[in-house]
Parts: C-alpha cells; structure tokens; sequence
C-alpha cells in the first residue's frame, strides 16, 4: 500500500510541475453547530451537558488525498512550509487567548497540489507515520518539532491534544483537578536498544477518515466537540490520567475511543486488534459542514 | 552504523579494559576519548551520533549542575540527582521545579550507560537521550519546566555566557549554532555515561585486593544462591538484569512484580504508579518494575519506586515475607498475594541473622570513590 502511495505521489509530482491543480481543505472546530474559540464562552459538553471552555485543540493529519469515482484515491502533494512536512499536517485551532496556553499561531487549513482529476470524496487519517512518529522532536521539520506535541513518555507524538476546563473542576477519588485531557497516540510501545532508539507500537490508534462525498471548495471538515464528548462525563474522573492519555485501563478512556472511531481493547482475549479503527468511514468527532 | 576503527588501544586503558566497539550502533571512541572500564566492566553502547569527548563530557557536567536549564532557573539536574546519595536524592518522590511531585523516586544514576531501558516502567525509553526530554518538557507533573515558550529564553541564557559560548562551538565545532536542545541532551547524556561505579569493597574481593568479613560472605552466598535469589534479578556485573553493552546482540528486558500492593485483592497497584501496564496496557503488566542496580543501595533510600519502604533493613524483610501485606489506609492489601507477583518472590525462610548477612553483604556495594570522584562533582559548588 505503501509502494503504491510513493508512485503515485511521484507521478503527481512529475504532473504538479506540468500540470496540477490547487486544493485546500477547511476544517473547524464546533459543539453542535456552534464555532469554539479560546476566548469564547463555556459550552455544554459531555453527558450532563458540564460547560466547559477551552484549553487545547490541536491534531496531526496524514495521508490526506482525494477520492475519485471509482474509488481511487490520489495523494494531494502537501505544500512544504512550517505546518506541513512530508504528507503530515498539523492542523491548530488554539490561540494562547481566553484559556489556551499555547502560542498564538493557528492553522485551520490543509494546503496542496493533486493531479487534474474529477474528485468526489476526501480521506486522511489523525495521526503522525511511524517512521515519523519517533523522530526526535528536537531535530525533526516543522511542524514536528513542537514539544507541547511530543508525547516523550511514550517516545512519540500526540497525534491529537484536546485539553477542556470545565467548570467545578473535575472531581477524583481524592481531589480536583482543572484539566480534562484528551491525548491521542500510539501505545504498548516498546525500544529495541540494540538498534538505537528505534521504537515500535502494538496500539497504533491512527484514525481513519473517510468522506465519501465531500468537496473542498464547498465543505469543510469540522471537528466536533459535543460528539466527541458525548459519552464522557467532564465533572468527573474515574481512574487514570484527568481525562485520557490513550491507556487501555483508563475508564475514561473506554468512553472517547469509539468518537474517535478507534477500538481501545481487544476485542475478545487475544485479538491482538486493540489500538485498531473501528472500521466507521467517518470517526463521529467528524462531519463535513458548507464552508 | 558499523565501526571500523581499528586504532590501537593505547595503554591509558586500566588493567583488563575493554574492546574497542565494532557493535552494530556503536559509535568509535573519538581520538581523544578513551573508556576507563572498571576491570571486567564490558564497554559501553554509545549511540553513534552522539561520539564520547572529554569537552563533551566536561560540557555536560557544568549543564547537569546548571539550575538554569530549568524554565524558573531554579532547579538542576542535580538538585534531584546529588552525587554523595549516588545521583539520587534520598526522597520517596521527587519535586520539580514548579513545586510539582513526581509519582515515583529519582532513579539513581550509577552505570546508567549500561541500561537497557530508562527509568522505573517504561520499556520505550532505551537511551539517555530520549529519556532526556521527559524531565526537560514533561508538562505532567511538570520537573524541568521546559517548553515550547521558554525554550528560546533558555537557550538564550546560555548562548550570552562566553564560557558556554566557547564550549558549545568546541563540542560541536562546524555548527552555526551550536547551542541548541539537542546539543544540550548530547552533552548531559555523554556525561551521563561517564558516570562509572564499579570500585565497591565486593569489586576489590572481586579483585582479590580486598577481603571480606565472615558475615558479609554468607551474605553474599546468600545473594547468589537459590534461597535467597536475590541475583535472579540482581545479578549481572551492574547488580541488575537489564543490561546493554557495545556488543550486546539481543536484549533483555524484564519488568517485575514484587507484590508491594493488592489494593484491590485482584492485583492492582495504587493507580498513581501501576508499572508497565501504563504503557502496555496488558494486564498481567500490573505492578511491574523495572529492578534497578543495587550498586551503592545503602545510600539510596528510601528504597522502591514509589520511596515506601524507608530502610534496606526492611526491604530484605519484605523479600522474606515473599511481598508485603499493608493492614490499614488507602493501600491496604496483602501483596504476598499479588496474583502478578513473579515467581521467584517466595515466602524465604530467612532467619534473623541471614538478614543481617544480607544487608551486611549490600553495604560491601558502596563505591565511597564514586560518591566523591571530581570528575562528577557540581562545578557550581562554593569551596567549603
């Protein structure tokens, strides 16, 4: 699959320098039909509707291409600049404003070249590769090399960072905490010392993403807060990380995977399939909206 | 990447020194940099981008001792890693630099170029370097204070030092700018693996230059042996089974369960620090460790990952009660009944003075010149 990726983003380059046309593809960040800002005002989330404001949104695309008729799929060739490297994008919605504690630059835009076709759908996947994801952040290209990405615990990336403060704090066992966290990566990671730092993850949690119809002049791709939270509770934690970091104990955990379209655990005792897509075109953090 | 230096060694290798590396991700010894290898000490893996020098190792330990490579400039690695405790800090946790505590003890940092995994849990971290990031950026909790906003500041306070100034463009001579995070990680891991313990009074037995008392000797044969067992996970020239060297094919890396706790009767650990099952996610993870060296263990209390067993007195205890049973509080649990706990900690029959043998034979792994050595210590520190 991956031979064929290369040579058909080899031809598109031959033909982008003859030949190509211009894409771009929007996304937003909402709950419901309402657009999410730093600074804007707490919005109902979660199961008991807990309003919340927000501190983080960011995540990692790869892979985006464009979906043809017959169902093929064409590799849109990424324009290489601080947000984009290689096939991976970070998409960043956070401001540093209201209460986000980032830094003021957003991206909300995925920007590239495909060969002349007659597209009718979208695809991509949230995620960082794994020959990338292991990259040191210190050394790796834009927009790679953010720390606040690096998930260093688990010798990676977060391919998605949603961090929410909900109001009345969110209760524990034995305290309360502000931050309901969602981080998203890949996980049961393990180093072979005997080659280097090289790493490798038996949950690799990449979310795929199927628009079956979309086009990007008229749609865009928007994540949506109150259906990823949907089945969480954000007034409470119940075990784990405040939130969830992607551990398969973590109960919170159990509650976001299937939003993000993703199977958390085994499906029955030695599967091996945990860390795997949930088989859904379309994750339900995601809709396509008009632009 | 292979090595083909074939350059001699020269004789300022100690008695019994090591081979020059031909491993697979060995980096050569650069001219200047020669290994001194305690005798019978296998040379160590250095990954091949970052080659050892003395500037480098000489770099590394002013930043290991330098309080502002933390964002508020008031913590060092040395503030939790203090060279007369063996680079720990003699705590059950850690503090960072905003005041936030860390889930489990400073490791102590005693051959740590022979690790083959980093830190208490975690079998993704296997060099020094990686391992780095996570005290410099770790946001939860955070300990260095790193980030993506200070990170200029920072690097900044070292770039408008001329001593620094010089050292970086020495180390990394053919950068424009040589001062950067990543140089700064090279530097600290190179000195890192600098730091060689292996002159214990058990190594001059070892060497027959030193002898050992009647007491300490059934201690030893009792660590050695089949009652005790202590070497099963212990053993190795570094007191521990998780070691790497330059010519190390393939590694081991176990993680163990030494029935601590049984918070729940099914084998779970507090959920502030469950071990490997944080990373893996497999549930016969719950409560696994990795066990660190006991080189110089009777001055790093307290001792386990979370510091809750304050002397080596009642560790030895704990072992010969096969785990430990806590009757009241929040971590109430019998841990001898730990359904993960490993094999080899059975309920040991060891008598009162067997205990003392053992301790007694622990304390013979105490390296008074490793604790002291100027080659390691604090080049910040005021002369007393």
């Amino acid at each position: 699959m991956k031979k064929l990726f290369l040579t058909s983003a080899l031809l598109a380059a031959m033909t982008a320098s003859a030949q190509a046309d211009e894409v771009e593809i929007a996304f937003a960040l909402q709950a419901g039909a309402v657009p999410v800002s730093c600074s804007g005002a707490p919005m109902p989330l979660g199961k008991s509707t807990t309003p919340a404001r927000l501190r983080d949104a960011r995540f990692y695309v790869q892979n985006p291409r464009l979906i043809g008729t017959d169902g093929t799929e064409t590799p849109i060739e990424l324009s290489q600049n601080d947000w984009q490297s290689g096939a991976v994008a970070l998409i960043d919605f956070e401001d540093a404003t209201g209460g986000c504690d980032g830094n003021k630059d957003t991206n909300t835009r995925i920007t590239g070249k495909v060969a002349p076709g007659h597209y009718v759908g979208l695809a991509f996947d949230v995620g960082v590769p794994p020959e990338l994801n292991h990259s040191n952040p210190e050394t790796a290209a834009a927009p790679l090399d953010i720390q606040s990405m690096a998930w260093n615990w688990q010798a990676g990336r977060k391919f998605m960072k949603i961090e929410m403060l909900p109001e009345g704090g969110i209760k524990r066992a034995t305290d309360t905490t502000r931050i309901w966290t969602l981080h998203l990566g890949s996980t049961g990671c393990v180093g072979n010392p005997a080659k280097g730092d090289a790493v490798a993850c038996t949950h690799p949690n990449r979310a795929p993403v199927r628009f079956k119809q979309f086009d990007p002049q008229r749609d865009k791709v928007v994540l949506d807060l109150q259906s990823l939270f949907a089945d969480a509770e954000l007034s409470k934690d119940r075990g784990g990380a405040s939130g969830c970091m992607s551990a398969l104990q973590d109960p919170e955990c159990a509650d976001l995977f299937p939003r993000l379209g993703l199977r958390l655990t085994d499906s029955a005792p030695g599967a091996g399939n945990a860390g795997q897509p949930l088989g859904l075109d379309v994750p339900p953090m995601f809709r396509k909206a008009p632009r | 990447m292979k090595s083909a230096n074939k350059s001699p060694i020269t004789a300022a290798l100690l008695l019994g020194g090591a081979l020059l590396s031909s491993a697979a991700i060995g980096a050569a010894p650069t001219a200047e940099w020669q290994w001194q290898l305690p005798p019978g000490f296998p040379q160590p893996a250095v990954p091949a981008d970052n080659p050892m020098s003395a500037a480098k190792v000489e770099l590394g330990r002013h930043l290991f001792y330098d309080k502002r490579l933390s964002g508020n400039g008031t913590t060092s690695c040395g503030t939790c890693h203090l060279q007369k405790l063996a680079f720990t800090d003699g705590k059950a946790r850690a503090t960072g630099s905003t005041g936030e505590h860390t889930a489990r003890s400073a490791q102590h940092l005693a051959n740590v170029a022979w690790n083959a995994t980093y830190t208490w849990a975690n079998p993704a971290l296997t060099t020094l370097e990686r391992q780095m990031l996570v005290p410099l950026f770790g946001d939860s909790p955070v300990e260095m204070g790193l980030n993506d906003g200070n990170k200029a500041d920072v690097l900044a306070r070292f770039k408008n030092d001329a001593d620094y100034r010089q050292r970086f463009a020495s180390v990394f001579s053919g950068e424009t700018e040589p001062v950067t995070i990543d140089n700064i990680v090279k530097a600290i891991a190179a000195f890192q693996r600098t730091l060689i313990s292996g002159d214990a009074k058990f190594d001059r037995y070892q060497n027959g230059t030193a002898r050992l008392t009647a007491s300490e000797l059934r201690g030893k044969n009792l660590f050695f042996g089949e009652k005790a067992e202590c070497f099963h996970c212990h053993g190795s020239f570094n007191f521990n089974d998780q070691t790497f060297h330059a010519k190390t094919r393939q590694v081991e890396t176990p993680f163990h369960n030494t029935g601590l706790y049984n918070t729940d009767g099914q084998g779970a650990y507090p959920t502030s620090s469950q071990g490997i099952i944080e990373i893996s996610g497999k549930p016969e993870d719950m409560g696994k460790y990795r066990a660190p060296s006991l080189r110089n263990v009777a001055v790093t209390a307290p001792y386990m990952h979370d510091g809750s067993i304050a002397t080596l007195k009642e560790v030895i205890a704990t072992y010969a009660a096969g785990g430990r049973k806590i009757k009241r509080g929040p971590d109430a649990g019998d841990g001898r009944k730990n359904p993960h706990k490993s094999e080899l900690i059975g309920q040991i029959q060891l008598s009162r003075q067997e205990q003392t043998d053992l301790l007694n034979f622990l304390n013979t792994l105490t390296d008074r010149h490793f604790l002291k050595d100027p080659r390691y210590a604090d080049p910040f520190a005021k002369h007393k």
